[in-house]
């Protein structure tokens, strides 16, 4: 067996190595702040549709005249708005950046990645303007109208191809954890997204295989996109804010292939009880099941790797979102396992509490941890510090207590929506009016989560504007080691 | 049993063999390539000599870590 | 060898698994189910959507219905529940009446997209050409939900009919709807104080002549109390001089949903 000693760390000096990683922030600047910016854009322009979808469910007569705010279309609109437009994008922002530095290697050739950036926020705009004006196709995380696929198709290509560039020029010999994880979701999501839109659009299978790939794809995008980027974030983030290797490299190896196997099998639960082959369902309740595994392993590494520097919440904004992330990953997933057993399911399906889940997963936990990473990233490319640390609170704190509370509400109306729904002595007329006041909550828990975006969105756009401070000196430290002025009282 | 059945209790069982073996001679591969040796060592590769194992990277504007830290009560 | 190939081929590997397993298999399953004929020379169930159903499926397709109301009735093994008397029951959509039977995906073969849905806001509209088969009834009730129901938080319809003026005679299909659904198409009207008084001292003669051909008791409008009940009746009749009738978009919507018959003929495969 040939045995490999450990690679000898070269040495360079700070300055030598702090300019090398701002050389590298440089050449992500351009490509990377214009998929930024516009998930942004697309996270505010989400959050109003959601509020009016949301607004509408117990104010029947809000907005209620025009055809194209009618409940249907915004709720089509808002998912691809926040899914295609703002996660997505961030996504990509993140695959960029990351693979960038952990490759030590510079974005060559950017004007193609303008390119990607301009044709994604085309497609977005078509998505959600063509659903508003009537072209919505009622496949649920599809609804696309038939002309906006090909500009995602096109900019998912150029960014896939470019992040593997990258990969291809590293100048690390070794193969960082978020690295994994990057390299997978996007060889995942173009599959998905081609092999979805082949049989459902292009060339259309046969009646209730739709819905079967509808979910294979539906649930995968969370599964194989958005998590395995998040989490791949959360890896880098953690230990590099913190300033502490990972607790063990060897669970995260074994998280990751884990992922790779179960997440792909889940899906079919959301069809249970429904008109399909019962093995599939069963399949998908396997899969569901063993992600146990990865789950805990992630919980078991990030949880080790923070412990004794949870004071370090206190002044990180981008760790402390992060880990609120990574929290949420791991109640969304054992949350996620025990609604793919049946005996959950038959009372879960076809309620809010679904609509609780998938939140918790894709704003607790991948929303929260795209913030962490903005927070992270955005100065560094920008260099300048963000203008006010109020600002972030406000983000913080709206956003913790509004996913907490949209949360905690449609899980305990969901679950008795559902209790009920079972009983058939139970009029419909009742379930509607239960279920009122805990969409009233949503609505207010949703206006909580829009005020934190708009913070967020100021403290952004006065980053980008300038407003911040210059940061000098080493390119890549947030603070200033010779700061001078007087520590005010650490506040949370 | 009905031969559709058995058709697919045949390509389920297949595949599990065809991508059960597949995973144990990667795995296999990988020991034998060297690939878990110092295994560890790759978590620290994200630190540089700029950026060191023991030094916080980020903190809210207007705060300085390292006099927060030794002024801190804990 | 790089490890970058590692990755790609175990990614490859994991995610090809979870393609053969669930849509490749189920394509080869499904993907070729026939109609069915029990005997030769019956016509075949189930039948491609036509005409103006067809373009209803559009509409309801289009504006989003999918994602309130399903389109699956469960078996009757599927869910529990405890009766009056504390027993243990299954299966709550058949009760219902959703559906006759539960649905299977022979149902399906001709859909497409496939609207299963996976939200229930509203109830199951799989049968809805059966449960529900009064096509004036679908009409009021999507021109404006709480004129039926009026707990219902379904949204109105409104802009897909048309208020106008009557010339000649009111049409056939014009909704029969009370003046309070139909001045102000998709909301519930009232007129204020200054506005009833204006109507009153306008027609205050005829309205009262109305109130008191299909009541015994006479009224007195000088009341406060007589001015509102005269008002809580008036809001009840229609409006004599417009009309409100459907548009493409509505009639082609209820077309579709009257062809909404996916749980009544029998299916060997579905018989619990």
């Amino acid at each position: 067996m040939p045995v490999m000693t450990a690679p000898e760390p070269v040495r360079h000096d700070r300055v030598k190595s702090a300019a090398e990683r701002a050389a590298i922030d440089a050449s992500c600047r351009g490509p990377v702040l214009v998929f930024a910016s516009s998930a942004v854009f697309w996270l505010l322009m989400g959050s109003m549709l959601a509020l009016i979808a949301s607004f509408k469910l117990h104010i029947p007569y809000f907005l209620t005249g025009s055809p194209e705010l009618t409940f249907g279309r915004v709720r089509m609109a808002h998912l691809q708005s926040v899914g295609i437009g703002w996660a997505s994008l961030a996504a990509v922002a993140a695959c960029l950046w990351l693979m960038c530095r952990l490759s030590r290697a510079e974005l060559m050739y950017p004007k193609m990645l303008y390119l990607a950036g301009a044709l994604w926020n085309i497609g977005v705009f078509l998505a959600v303007f063509g659903i508003i004006f009537g072209a919505g196709q009622s496949v649920e995380w599809l609804d696309a109208p038939p002309y906006a696929p090909p500009f995602f198709v096109a900019a998912l290509g150029i960014v896939s191809a470019w992040t593997v560039a990258v990969f291809r020029r590293r100048r690390e010999p070794h193969l960082y954890v978020t690295q994994w994880y990057i390299l997978g979701a996007i060889f995942w999501f173009p599959w998905l997204y081609l092999v979805a839109q082949f049989t459902i659009f292009w060339a259309p299978v046969t009646g209730v295989v739709q819905p079967i790939v509808n979910w294979w794809f539906g649930h995968n995008v969370l599964g194989l996109w958005f998590t395995p980027v998040a989490l791949g974030s959360a890896y880098y983030l953690i230990p590099k804010i913190i300033g502490r290797p990972i607790h063990s490299y060897y669970l995260s190896i074994i998280g990751f292939w884990s992922l790779a196997l179960f997440y792909s099998w889940a899906g079919m639960h959301h069809l249970i009880g429904g008109p399909i082959p019962a093995w599939l369902a069963t399949a998908s309740t396997v899969g569901s099941m063993m992600m146990f595994i990865p789950v805990l392993a992630v919980a078991i590494n990030h949880h080790m790797t923070l412990l004794g520097h949870f004071h370090r919440l206190r002044y990180s904004p981008a760790l402390r979102f992060t880990v609120f992330g990574a929290i949420a990953y791991t109640l969304v997933s054992f949350q996620g396992s025990l609604m793919a057993l049946k005996e959950v399911s038959k009372t879960a399906h076809f309620t809010h509490y679904i609509v609780a889940h998938a939140h918790l997963g894709a704003y607790a936990f991948v929303t929260m941890i795209f913030f962490g990473l903005f927070y992270y990233m955005i100065p560094r490319l920008t260099g300048r510090e963000w203008v006010s640390s109020v600002l972030i609170r406000i983000h913080f704190w709206c956003a913790a207590v509004g996913i907490t509370t949209y949360f905690a509400a449609l899980s305990i109306g969901g679950w008795w929506q559902g209790r009920m729904m079972n009983n058939p002595d139970i009029p419909f007329a009742r379930i509607v009016m239960y279920t009122q006041p805990h969409l009233l909550t949503r609505s207010l828990a949703g206006l909580l989560l829009t005020t934190g975006h708009i913070a967020f969105a100021i403290s952004f756009v006065m980053n980008l504007a300038g407003w911040g401070k210059q940061r000098s000196g080493g390119p890549t430290l947030f603070v200033e080691p010779q700061a001078t002025y007087p520590p005010g009282p650490p506040s949370l | 049993m009905t031969p559709p059945d058995i058709a697919l209790l045949a390509t389920v069982v297949g595949s599990i063999v065809l991508f059960g073996g597949a995973a144990a001679i990667a795995l296999g591969w990988a020991f034998r390539d060297g690939q878990f040796d110092n295994f560890d060592q790759g978590s620290k590769s994200i630190f540089g000599p700029d950026e060191p194992v023991g030094e916080a990277t980020d903190a809210f504007p207007g705060i300085n870590v390292e006099v927060e830290e030794a002024t801190a009560p804990w | 060898m790089d490890r970058g190939m590692v990755i790609f081929l175990g990614a490859l590997l994991t995610f090809s698994s979870s393609w053969l397993g669930l849509v490749v298999f189920p394509f080869q399953q499904l993907g070729n189910e026939q109609p069915y004929t029990k005997e030769e020379g019956d016509v075949p169930y189930p039948q491609p959507l036509q005409g103006l159903a067809l373009a209803g499926m559009r509409v309801y397709q289009h504006n989003g219905c999918m994602y309130c109301h399903t389109q699956q009735v469960r078996s009757v093994k599927f869910g529990d529940w405890w009766d009056a008397n504390g027993e243990y029951r299954t299966g709550a959509d058949i009760r219902r009446s959703y559906g006759l039977r539960r649905t299977v995906s022979r149902d399906y073969i001709y859909d497409n997209p496939t609207m299963l849905g996976t939200m229930r806001t509203g109830p199951d509209l799989a049968n809805i050409g059966v449960r529900n088969p009064s096509e004036p009834w679908h009409h009021t009730h999507l021109f404006n939900p709480r004129s039926a129901n009026a707990w219902s938080i379904m949204p109105s319809f409104a802009f897909f009919y048309t208020r106008e003026k009557i010339v000649g005679n009111r049409s056939d299909k014009a909704l029969s709807l009370a003046r309070e659904w139909t001045v102000d198409p998709g909301y519930r009207w009232r007129p204020s104080a200054k506005e009833w008084n204006a109507i009153l001292a306008n027609h205050g003669d005829v309205l009262v002549a109305q109130w008191t051909a299909g009541q015994p008791a006479s009224i007195d409008i000088k009341t406060p109390e007589g001015k509102m009940r005269l008002l809580e009746f008036w809001l009840t009749t229609p409006e004599e001089e417009y009309q409100v009738i459907p548009n493409a978009d509505s009639e082609a919507l209820v077309a579709y949903l009257l062809a909404l018959r996916k749980a009544e003929f029998p299916l060997p495969e579905a018989n619990e």
